[in-house]
């Protein structure tokens, strides 16, 4: 019997995943925009945000728009190829656990 | 390190995927009132320059329908609190769309001041302009309406080809109406059908 993938932490927790979904589909994606779509509190949505910046999943720009601070989120290389592996590795268990 | 979990949380986690890519792919932005919009000021400037005999009717009617375009966009944008986030098929439709209406402002005008003009050529050009930018829009969109949109501004391209002036003019304001005029607004319609249905799932 084949051996299960494991999945990664950092990309299994429910908010982190919603993000990196979310930021898989766009160029780049507003803080605010973030937190209207996810439905998270600011602390919450900041902390995994940082967490997913510290893994190198996703990149910060920080700008000021019409005097305005800005934050600006993009998923990195990185990112997309730790979400597509995830994505596969459940894929591959649910297989496992349907037995297909 | 392993994540022990349940094959129902799998599948959850693989539904929350699902549901987050559809939600960031989705726009709540409306470009139906665009299509009208030109629709509406081509038949101006047809009908300018038919009956009033006018030589500046198409550039200023299209000088007057870029501009109030430009002012509703730039009204619109101020007015949203929420910017929605730009999407790779919204940059490559945006470009495709942009790439054209300056080519079109660029050779048109200048075609007219040389004198090398002829209503056949103009409607053949720019129908064969048109049909080929709601082609790539409605491939990118995988949208078979506006790929039909597409065949009909072909069609009126190859007939302006063959056709007198008259059914050369008729020929382009059946197109108009049919990819501007009832496409935008079938357009407005149904946008304004997915913001409703946006707004009762908030």
């Amino acid at each position: 019997m084949p051996e299960l993938p494991e999945l990664n932490p950092v990309v299994h927790g429910k908010l982190r995943l919603a993000l990196l979904s979310l930021l898989v589909g766009v160029e780049e994606a507003e803080f605010t925009w973030l937190r209207s779509k996810t439905g998270a509190t600011d602390g919450n949505l900041g902390a995994q945000l940082a967490n997913l910046e510290e893994a190198g999943y996703v990149s910060v720009k920080k700008k000021f728009v019409q005097r305005k601070p800005q934050t600006l989120y993009r998923i990195t290389e990185a990112g997309r190829a730790a979400l597509a592996e995830y994505v596969q590795a459940l894929k591959q268990m649910l297989g496992g656990a349907i037995g297909v | 390190m392993t994540v022990n979990v349940e094959e129902q949380e799998l599948k959850d986690r693989l539904s929350l995927i699902e549901t987050m890519i559809a939600e960031g792919r989705r726009t709540t932005e409306s470009w139906g009132w665009t299509f009208v919009l030109w629709g509406v000021a081509y038949y101006v400037a047809i009908g300018w320059d038919i009956l009033g005999h006018n030589p500046w009717a198409w550039v200023i009617t299209m000088t007057i329908a870029l501009l109030l375009m430009m002012t509703i966009l730039w009204y619109k944008a101020k007015r949203q609190t929420e910017k929605s986030p730009l999407t790779r098929a919204g940059r490559s439709i945006s470009a495709i769309w942009t790439a054209t209406g300056i080519s079109m402002m660029m050779l048109f005008p200048a075609m007219g001041f040389s004198a090398r003009f002829s209503p056949q050529i103009f409607v053949a050009v720019a129908s064969a302009m048109l049909g080929t930018t709601n082609a790539a829009s409605g491939i990118i969109l995988k949208w078979k309406a506006q790929i039909s949109c597409a065949m009909v501004w072909w069609a009126a391209s190859a007939v302006a080809c063959l056709a007198s002036v008259a059914q050369c003019t008729i020929v382009f304001l059946v197109a108009i109406f049919l990819c501007q005029i009832v496409f935008g607004s079938y357009m407005m319609i149904r946008e304004a059908c997915q913001r409703k249905q946006g707004a009762s799932h908030a």
